[in-house]
């Protein structure tokens, strides 16, 4: 126990006193911050005109009711109509509208029913899509027309007086967007962070003869073995903390309107177990594919495959649904950790799925452990020329 | 004298890969490295095992260290049988070979710190006897440098005050002079002296005669992984000089290996 400590307190030393490598792990992190927030805003800057923009309506053959929308109708003839689309794409007008010559009497005497063959009177209406409050002035005034049209013949109506019918409140609506994006999210950051690191600190030792020095000392293998995957373990959950807290964090400036003050220290705990978990059993996983290698290089393209199944079973997460799934789904290796990452982000999960996640998880990674100790009692793997 | 250290019928082979064959041109699959070595160390003696280049001295030293496991034999050091108790054996025993490394990364104060906590060293012991040890080979120079900046003298030294940081009673060194120059030989050579009259048991392996003539008590000569004659180096040496003894055996042993690959 106290030779594990021995070994985890070096690995940590190593770790914080490189600044390269503490920089590697921050750095993710505040990446993904601002370019999730960057995109947001982006997005949103593009798509958003002034709310308190009213449009600037240029129209010819106005009819008296659309004067009376809630716009700024400038009145114009025939003529001025190419002047008019300049100005559009100049951003001086949002929008112009031709209505038919006497549009009123037109529509009062077009019945479908009596004559199916001919064309509705029609409006023709120009706008500039780039320009956010051309844009807007576009959607605003077809949904004017489009209301004016329904009560030139109104036969029913939909959500009259309803003002949000969405029944889900908006702490679920995010917990389901967050639980399909999350556990894919995570699960790729503590992939990539503990890879580095079982690479640099079991096929890097080995390649560079520092493992063999540790085997001569009298430390057990499974100590040894231990003390490696804990200290690997436990610097990935830093590292992959900090990039889910970073992208949770950013999540409101990439989609706005969520929530993400939607979880209770509970979840936070049930998750950072699952997290703690996964992570044993990937780097033990990874301890393993790095002490068979011979160079970091052969270890790096080793692990390609384990890191495509990493990926498809985090796919899987935000494509499954059901969080509440069959029980059996919670003993498969990295799935079970996929699901209830997802149930818990959507803060619909069994605690007893959660839990035999979280021991059936910690099993496989003992498992793997034993072979790595193994391993490094196998001559032929440990020296192999 | 209390024999501390033996060897019973060690045999040890490799597989040899495609790429090995290629490079030690042969077409045979496996070699031996180690056949048959049964030897004695006996407390407070310096023992040497004198061998040409692929005698098979380091992979014995291996099996020894329970770096390797032999494929049969067995080995006891102090009482601890190497394929039994090899966790034991590797707390009584300094090992220093060159495939041993010290990580770039940390310096050498503080390996000699971890390496005295993974062998459970009370820390003020520890720290007077890094003291010492470290004023012995002007360590304390660079005690603060990383391994990575130190020159290959400089790492030797470290490696060898770091294999004994637990003080050993039975080191075994591959090699002791490989590669250091003249100065740091002879530090490291009066050190493996200045050891025995501590009381402490050292095995040495080497290629070098004069290394064994001046330093060591007892020696075995391996040939092919066999051991061809093993004595005190007084008897060994009694009629002419080592190097004498050792081209006279390697040509009776060798030259017999050929006769019979002749009749063949
Ligand atoms: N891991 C190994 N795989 C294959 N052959 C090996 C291995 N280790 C040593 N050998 C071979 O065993 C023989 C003895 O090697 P070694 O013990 O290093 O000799 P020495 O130290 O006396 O020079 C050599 O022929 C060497 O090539
Ligand atoms: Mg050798």
């Amino acid at each position: 126990m106290k030779n594990i400590l021995t070994i985890m307190s070096k690995e940590f030393t190593r770790f914080f006193t490189d600044k390269r490598m503490v920089i590697a792990t921050i750095l993710p992190a505040v990446i993904i911050y601002f370019v999730y927030s960057f995109m947001g805003t982006m997005m949103t800057g593009r798509f958003t005109a002034d709310e308190d923009h009213t449009p600037w309506v240029y129209s010819v053959n106005t009819p008296s009711f659309f004067t009376q929308f809630n716009i700024n109708t400038v009145l114009i003839e025939a003529n001025e109509i190419d002047t008019v689309k300049e100005r559009i794409l100049k951003g001086e007008v949002d929008l112009l509208v031709i209505f038919p010559e006497n549009f009123d009497a037109l529509v009062d005497a077009y019945d479908v029913r009596l004559t199916p063959d001919k064309p509705a009177p029609n409006i023709e209406m120009f706008f500039n899509s780039t320009a956010a409050n051309s844009n807007m002035a576009f959607y605003t005034v077809t949904a004017m027309l489009d209301a004016y049209e329904a009560t030139l013949s109104n036969k029913f109506d939909i959500n009259r007086g309803i003002e949000n019918p969405d029944l889900a409140s908006i702490e679920e609506v995010s917990a389901n967007i967050i639980a399909m994006m999350m556990p894919m999210l995570l699960m790729i950051f503590l992939y990539s962070g503990c890879m580095g690191l079982a690479l640099e600190s079991i096929t890097g030792e080995k390649e560079r003869g520092t493992l063999a020095t540790l085997l001569v000392s009298p430390l057990k293998r499974r100590e040894l073995a231990v003390g490696k995957i804990l200290s690997i373990a436990v610097l990935a959950f830093l590292s992959g903390s900090l990039t889910a807290i970073a992208t949770i964090l950013s999540l409101p400036n990439l989609m706005g309107g969520i929530e993400t003050n939607i979880y209770s220290v509970v979840d936070y705990i049930l998750l950072a177990i699952i997290i703690l978990t996964v992570l044993l059993l990937m780097v033990s996983l990874l301890s393993i594919i790095s002490a068979f290698a011979r160079t970091i290089k052969e270890a790096g393209q080793a692990t390609m495959p384990l890191m495509v199944l990493i990926m498809l079973v985090g796919v899987s997460g935000m494509i499954g649904g059901g969080t509440q799934a069959e029980t059996i789904y919670f003993i498969v290796p990295l799935y079970s950790s996929v699901k209830s990452m997802s149930g818990i982000f959507a803060l619909d999960y069994s605690p007893i799925n959660i839990a035999l996640s979280a021991i059936s998880t910690t099993i496989y990674a003992g498992i793997c452990g034993y072979v790595l100790t193994k391993m490094f009692d196998s001559e032929k793997i440990m020296f192999s020329r | 004298m209390k024999v501390i250290l033996k060897t019973e019928n060690l045999c040890k082979t490799f597989k040899l890969s495609a790429k090995q064959q290629k490079l030690q041109n042969t077409k045979k699959k496996t070699i031996t490295a180690v056949d048959n070595l049964t030897f004695e160390a006996y407390e407070g003696e310096i023992y040497g095992l004198l061998g040409p280049n692929g005698a098979g001295k380091t992979t014995t030293l291996r099996i020894l260290a329970t770096l390797i496991k032999a494929d049969s034999g067995e080995a006891i050091v102090d009482g601890a049988s190497v394929t039994k108790e090899p966790d034991i054996v590797r707390s009584k025993i300094g090992f220093l070979t060159s495939e041993l490394k010290l990580e770039d990364f940390f310096t050498p104060n503080y390996l000699y710190d971890f390496f005295a906590k993974i062998h459970h060293i009370d820390p003020e012991v520890s720290k007077v006897r890094k003291k010492e040890l470290f004023e012995k080979f002007g360590i304390d120079e660079f005690a603060e440098v990383k391994v990575a900046n130190l020159s290959t003298g400089m790492k030797q030294k470290a490696s060898l005050v770091i294999s004994i940081v637990h003080n050993p009673n039975i080191i075994i060194f591959d090699e002791p002079t490989n590669g250091l120059d003249v100065l740091t030989a002879r530090v490291v050579t009066d050190f493996l002296a200045d050891l025995r009259n501590q009381g402490k048991t050292i095995i040495v392996s080497t290629h070098i005669f004069s290394l064994v003539e001046r330093l060591c008590d007892r020696a075995g000569i391996i040939i092919d992984g066999k051991m061809i004659a093993n004595d005190t180096l007084e008897n060994l040496t009694a009629e002419k000089p080592l190097e004498d003894v050792f081209f006279d055996l390697y040509a009776a042993t060798v030259g017999e290996a050929e006769k019979i690959g002749g009749t063949l």
